[in-house]
């Protein structure tokens, strides 16, 4: 999952990017508003964590901007302001959830696994297709009922398959999940990780649109 | 303990007692009035008698019989022109020997007797009554006149006792009103209808409310940015103590404790920043100003901070005019005018560029006493210069982004500067290759 964090003060961002990025999200840091804006139209974020108390152009603003251009993609608001007034004004702007400073790694992650759910229009902590169970939370695969060790990449990309049941994912939606702005894409790096996933969960389970993309075909339904 | 004064109780007693004055002076008055009227009365009586008396033929001393009133207490003598009394009406009063003939006044044993004597053929008639029957008289008629009136005095202070009450009644509701008004609400109590009387005292506390509520504003707004800005550095730190914590390597948990001892350098850096702030809040300090030699302070703050300088490379220049000894003095309070070079030099060191200049110059300008710390730093827009005067307020462009900092240290060189009746004023700086830089300018009067 690709988040993209608005954050001006440097040690916070720092600090939420590198808990983030343990916690499996790939995770692109801006430092104002402006530089938000620009991110967000370019569609490849999952997710927005925004910082309301950001200079030039504020966390409120940047929220409302995306919501008048009709971008529904879930927002988390960050506020080191305790007031009621404060978180009011964020989810009335827009905002689907608000953490204040200072906030647990942990919880942070939680929100935006929950966020990530409902965007994604479910309710069940888990993705269930046919035999093949993914638990974002604990970043455990089940295959039939039995744990199936992925790497972290691997499961990013399986995560990104079974979010969408049917969809076709090209390799560069795919490689804007697995990478921030400053990590370096290698090339084939998709196939490298396809060819893993198969391996562990059978040939069959991925298929390839030639030209277009992949898919998942969950196990034990019958390809369509 | 000393009894509480009563307005209430002061004016019915003031007025009781000049009541009583009123009283006792009305008394007077009709007394002496009330004796006129029976001198004369009692005058036209003597004679009327003496007169009525004149045909009569009496002969001898006798012991009864004499026609006088009982009431008027009448004395009569009647004496032969051989000056042998020949009559007396009541032989135990002793009047003197006394021929001089109209109205007198004698003392004699029994008190004062009026005495008028007429000469009648051959004989002496004299008529007498005691004075104390004329006092006793007009006594009678001043008691008759202050009786009603002395009945009226108590009326009258218990109506000004219960009227006073009346009065005061809006300022009884006044004070109830203050009194159960909850310590936070700083409203202003209503004027309407108020009495002239009490009007000025509830717009003084009016207007004392009213400066109250804006001091406590400005004091929970700079709590909220105070909470606010501290909260930064200590999720930072927070963070950091998560991130250590879930370290999976050695190199990882040393990286998030370096980066958590920076960010607790940084909160403690801003709560030093925040007690500078307090401290020189107007009527906080109550350091006495005696004389401080500008240039040596300046000289000193250098020294602490050339490691600093050193490390960041770049180049500190100083220079303040010695010409003069004492040409650098001012009145201030050293501790303050440390603070504010040290947070000028500070900044200045904070946003020059390394490979930079950062120059402090101490003059003397007429009666005053210039302070110069110019920089070779990005500087600030024109725009922003009275803006960065307020506390947390940072310059955001991409040259000050990364550069750590509290935005307080130029609010606190301006609380200092004031403190000092002091001009600070921003300016351009040294010129530089990232831009015009940064001078700022904090003019003093001399001491000397």
């Amino acid at each position: 999952m690709r988040i993209l964090l608005a954050e001006d003060d440097p040690m916070i961002g720092a600090g939420v990017r590198q808990g983030l990025r343990q916690d499996g999200f790939t995770v692109d840091w801006v430092r104002d508003g402006q530089a938000a804006t620009a991110a967000l139209r370019e569609h490849v974020h999952d997710l927005l964590l925004l910082d309301l108390g950001m200079p030039r152009v504020n966390g409120l603003d940047v929220l409302r901007a995306m919501r008048r251009e009709g971008d529904a993609r879930p927002v988390l608001i960050l506020t080191a302001r305790d007031a009621v007034a404060d978180r009011v004004a964020g989810l009335d702007a827009g905002a689907d959830d608000y953490l204040v400073k200072p906030f647990e790694l942990s919880e942070l992650s939680a929100r935006l696994r929950a966020l990530a759910r409902r965007g994604a229009g479910r309710a069940a902590p888990k993705i269930v297709r046919g035999a093949l169970e993914v638990d974002p939370a604990a970043h455990a695969v089940r295959l039939d009922g039995a744990p199936v060790v992925l790497s972290a990449r691997e499961f990013a990309l399986l995560h990104a398959l079974a979010e969408r049941p049917g969809a076709i994912l090209s390799r560069a939606q795919l490689e804007e999940k697995l990478y921030g702005w400053n990590e370096e894409v290698e090339s084939n790096a998709v196939e490298v990780h396809i060819h893993g996933l198969r391996r562990k969960l059978g040939a069959d389970t991925i298929r390839n649109v030639r030209g277009v993309g992949w898919t998942l075909v969950p196990p034990g339904e019958a390809p369509a | 303990m000393t009894p509480i004064r009563s307005i209430r109780r002061e004016l019915v007693l003031l007025l009781s007692l000049g009541l009583v004055a009123l009283v006792a002076v009305a008394a007077s008055a009709t007394y002496l009035r009330a004796r006129a009227e029976a001198n004369e009365l009692f005058d036209h009586q003597l004679r009327e008698t003496a007169a009525s008396l004149a045909g009569v033929p009496l002969t001898g001393v006798t012991m009864d019989g004499a026609p006088s009133a009982q009431d008027d207490e009448l004395v009569l003598q009647v004496w032969d022109r051989n000056g042998v009394r020949i009559y007396l009406s009541r032989p135990q009063q002793v009047l003197p020997q006394f021929a001089q003939l109209g109205f007198n006044t004698i003392a004699t044993e029994a008190g004062e007797w009026r005495v008028f004597s007429l000469l009648a053929g051959e004989r002496v008639l004299q008529v007498a009554q005691p004075m104390r029957v004329r006092r006793e008289l007009a006594a009678s008629m001043a008691l008759r006149t202050i009786v009603p009136l002395l009945a009226v005095v108590p009326l009258v202070a218990l109506l000004v006792w219960f009227g006073i009450a009346r009065g005061l009644r809006p300022l009884r509701e006044v004070a109830t009103a203050v009194a159960e008004r909850s310590p936070r609400s700083l409203e202003p109590v209503a004027e309407a209808g108020l009495p002239a009387e009490i009007r000025p005292l509830v717009r003084a506390l009016n207007g004392l409310l009213g400066r109250l509520d804006r001091a406590q504003g400005a004091q929970r707004a700079f709590i909220a940015d105070a909470a606010h800005e501290l909260r930064s550095p200590l999720t930072a730190v927070d963070l950091q103590a998560q991130l250590a914590e879930r370290a999976a390597s050695e190199a990882e948990r040393k990286g998030a404790l370096a980066a958590l001892k920076l960010g607790l350098a940084r909160a403690t850096h801003l709560v030093e920043q925040l007690l500078a702030l307090a401290r020189e809040e107007p009527g906080v300090t109550d350091r006495p100003m005696a004389p401080v030699n500008l240039g040596d302070l300046a000289r000193s703050v250098i020294a602490e901070y050339a490691a600093m300088a050193g490390e960041r490379d770049i180049r500190f220049e100083f220079a303040a005019a010695h010409a003069v000894p004492g040409a650098t003095v001012v009145t201030g309070d050293a501790s303050g005018l440390r603070v504010l070079l040290g947070n000028l030099v500070d900044n200045a060191l904070r946003y020059t560029p390394a490979g930079g200049r950062v120059g402090v110059d101490v003059s003397r300008d007429g009666a005053e006493v210039v302070l110069s710390v110019r920089d070779s730093g990005p500087g600030i827009a024109p725009d922003e210069r009275l803006r960065v005067f307020d506390r947390f307020y940072r310059v955001a462009t991409p040259a000050t982004a990364g550069v750590p900092g509290s935005g307080l240290g130029l609010a606190i060189a301006k609380r200092v500067a004031d403190r000092h009746d002091a001009t600070i004023a921003l300016g351009a700086g040294i010129g530089g290759p990232a831009g015009e830089g940064l001078g700022v300018t904090v003019r003093f009067a001399a001491a000397t």
